[in-house]
């Protein structure tokens, strides 16, 4: 099956689940309706978010402990990787936030072959998302403050919509398992000189991904450990 | 002498000798050893004449021994939480390494 000129079995969704079952089934099948191939790293989760996503049609690799989101993306991507045909790759979230047709949007900005990696972004253009007011007031100070997001005019620090290349994954190593992943794959970009760019998309804030988004004072954590990383040996 | 004095030097020697005693990882803890064998000197220096240290607190422009040692403690405990941190988040990386090699090797397919 092709979709906007990609076939679509070299396309990897990845697809982070920590306690998702009430809704990771639909997010996988919405998501296998046009991709063949979706990763479900399932990590640590306490419930049957693992049964869930392997009955909608996802591969699932489970993390026996609770590791971050930023350990499971990884460790999709590693999963990924290694399979025959891999040649496109997405992150996405279980929580029903993304839209899958953002992510085919956001493909057909890849394969025009100028840019490796193409960020989701709810800042841009007219697809103003309804973010509230704070945590829009937040995200937008994460971007403004890593130097990395400001050198490559990105607006949306933490939007959990990626499409990229082979390259990408093939190099791709994140270190922090946490929250943290997301200024630390901006700096991946920065320091590889990959090419990015920008598409906007949508958010959709129901009351369960607003109940499991992460606080707002985690920008704290997220903006320290910014700071650490030139630190660790890696 | 005072039993201070005894307690405290009692206590350092103690240590040291524990240390010496660990031989874990070679190279790293060599210099560690060297490090603490100056300091235990410095130490039982410093417990049998204590006034020694306020010479020494007035070059540097403190008034009292008491204040410098207070001043190289919160030097000396800033350092170590900052190392021990660091440390945590790279035995945290492995862990996750490790983790991430047991799942991939659990991975599970759909069946269509």
């Amino acid at each position: 099956m092709y979709v906007v000129g990609i076939d679509t079995s070299s396309v990897w969704i990845i697809v982070p689940a920590f306690n998702e079952a009430q809704v990771i089934g639909d997010v996988v099948a919405d998501l296998r309706a046009v991709f063949a191939h979706v990763v479900c790293v399932n990590d640590g989760s306490r419930d049957d978010t693992a049964e869930v996503a392997l009955r909608a049609g996802a591969h699932v690799v489970s993390h026996p402990v609770n590791l971050g989101q930023g350990a499971a993306i990884q460790t999709g991507v590693e999963y990924a990787r290694r399979q025959p045909g891999a040649a496109v790759f997405a992150t996405f979230d279980a929580d029903g936030q993304h839209r899958v047709k953002d992510v085919v949007s956001m493909m057909e900005r890849l394969s025009r072959g100028d840019v490796d990696i193409v960020i989701g972004t709810r800042f841009a253009g007219s697809a103003i998302s309804h973010t509230p007011p704070l945590k829009r007031l937040i995200l937008r100070a994460a971007a403004w403050l890593s130097p990395s997001s400001r050198r490559l005019g990105l607006t949306d620090a933490h939007n959990g919509l990626r499409v990229f290349d082979k390259t990408i994954a093939d190099h791709l190593n994140l270190t922090m398992s946490g929250m943290s992943h997301a200024s630390e794959f901006v700096t991946l970009i920065d320091e590889n000189r990959w090419r990015v760019a920008e598409e906007p998309v949508e958010i959709l804030y129901t009351e369960y991904s607003l109940s499991k988004g992460q606080p707002l004072l985690n920008g704290v954590n997220i903006v320290f450990d910014g700071f650490l990383r030139g630190r660790m040996r890696r | 002498m005072n039993w201070i004095q005894v307690l405290l030097i009692v206590a350092v020697v103690t240590l040291l000798v524990y240390l010496l005693r660990s031989r874990t990882n070679a190279r790293a803890k060599a210099w560690v050893k060297v490090g603490y064998v100056l300091f235990v000197l410095a130490a039982v220096y410093a417990i049998l004449r204590p006034d020694d240290t306020t010479v020494v607190a007035n070059w540097l422009g403190v008034d009292r021994g008491t204040d410098l040692l207070f001043y190289a403690l919160v030097i000396a405990f800033v350092f170590t939480t900052m190392s021990t941190y660091l440390r945590f988040k790279e035995l945290e990386l492995r862990y996750a390494r490790l983790a991430r090699t047991i799942a991939l090797e659990g991975a599970r397919t759909p069946e269509s």
